[in-house]
């Protein structure tokens, strides 16, 4: 058995509950979830925090948290989701191997992702935007590439789904 | 500031909304939504990266110096809305900020997290991804507590989000789960190491 769990379901070696799985890419129940319905995704490729996954990969896990994030909503009645990633030790991770949750959410679950705020100086935010900035132009590289292909510019899947019980149509209602 | 309603005003005004279709509500909502302005540099905003698609920016209120708000340039309110294509992006730059701040911080980890309905904690009314730099024992606290549920209606569960792809996923005989939730509790942190990564990144400048 590999010495990673998360590994372990990839080979079918642990064993999971799966929602989705492709080539690169994997989405399974968390049988320990706050909530049923809590899932993984994750690529099948070992990597350890999200700065390794590729581009492509990092995408693709996104494309199918949000898929079942919507599945949720339209099946389970959640009243919210969350997508969540404890990128690092310091940020909670637990697990060697990086994984997206989607997080289904209800009124008082007793789940906590809120952070109290903190107030920093004028001066300080402008040294952190800085410090960012520079970074940011070592980092981000496709950018000359340019625009990558917004096809489905409306995406109003709202107007198709109309209806008053739709949750898309609620959200958007939500705060007039 | 707005103008105070009076209660006439506010009953006329919902009803109107009431009776919008979701385009209009949504060009509505454009126009009362902080984060389209920012958008459109009608309100200022520390603006760490911009690109054709997204935005991001330094969160005023931030759970931790270099909080950065990713978000498309459209007006979305809840992620399920936003077309594949641009979450394939968001998810891209998402990961290149998070490198940013690792090194620009000195930061030990990241949170990444979109917030989809007030239920979830979202406070914006523009879909936003969040990135937030973590130090160890710092005053960020998220806590997701475990139950356990029954095989049947994991079984259940599993169907119906399976379905949303199409394909029922494989039935697998799973007699003992909580063995193996045992055995990812046993993966100790400590396995993380980033020094390790750290020392990845800086031989990756591109």
């Amino acid at each position: 058995m590999s010495e990673c769990v998360l590994c372990g379901i990839v080979e079918s070696t642990v064993p999971s509950k799966k929602i989705y799985e492709d080539d690169s890419i994997i989405a399974v129940l968390d049988f320990m979830g706050a909530l049923p319905g809590h899932c993984f995704v994750f690529p099948k490729r070992h990597y350890t925090i999200m700065e390794q996954v590729s581009d492509e990969e990092i995408g693709k896990v996104f494309e199918v948290a949000n898929k079942i994030s919507s599945a949720l909503f339209e099946t389970m009645e959640v009243q919210g989701t969350n997508i969540f990633i404890a990128n690092g030790v310091a940020a909670g991770q637990q697990a060697p191997h990086f994984i997206c949750n989607v997080i289904p959410r209800l009124e008082a679950d007793g789940i906590n992702l809120q952070w109290n705020t903190k107030q920093l100086s004028e001066e300080e935010m402008s040294t952190v935007e800085l410090k960012i900035k520079e970074q940011i132009r070592d980092v981000v590289s496709f950018r000359a590439k340019g625009k990558p292909e917004v096809a489905e510019k409306k995406a109003v899947r709202i107007s198709e789904e109309a209806g008053e019980e739709n949750y898309l149509i609620r959200q958007t209602r939500r705060r007039p | 500031m707005e103008k105070k309603l009076t209660p006439e005003q506010i009953a006329e005004l919902k009803e109107k909304i009431k009776n919008m279709s979701p385009e209009e509500l949504k060009e509505f909502q454009k126009k009362q939504c902080i984060f389209c302005q920012i958008v459109e540099g009608r309100v200022s905003a520390k603006k760490v990266y911009e690109d054709e698609v997204s935005i991001a920016i330094l969160d005023i209120n931030p759970a931790n110096p270099g909080h950065i708000l990713l978000m498309p340039r459209e007006h979305y309110t809840i992620l399920p809305q936003v077309p594949e294509s641009e979450i394939n992006h968001l998810a891209a730059v998402a990961k290149k900020l998070s490198n940013a701040v690792l090194r620009a911080l000195d930061a030990k980890g990241t949170n990444i997290i979109v917030a989809n309905g007030v239920a979830a904690g979202q406070k914006a009314q523009h879909m936003m991804i969040h990135i937030i730099p973590r130090k160890e024992k710092d005053s960020v606290a998220f806590s997701i507590p475990q139950k356990e549920h029954s095989m049947e209606e994991l079984d259940s569960v599993q169907k119906r989000l399976a379905q949303k792809f199409g394909t029922v996923a494989e039935e697998r005989q799973v007699p003992k789960p909580k063995e193996v939730e045992a055995e990812i509790k046993e993966e100790k942190p400590g396995k993380v190491d980033l020094d390790e990564i750290s020392s990845l990144f800086s031989g990756r400048k591109k």
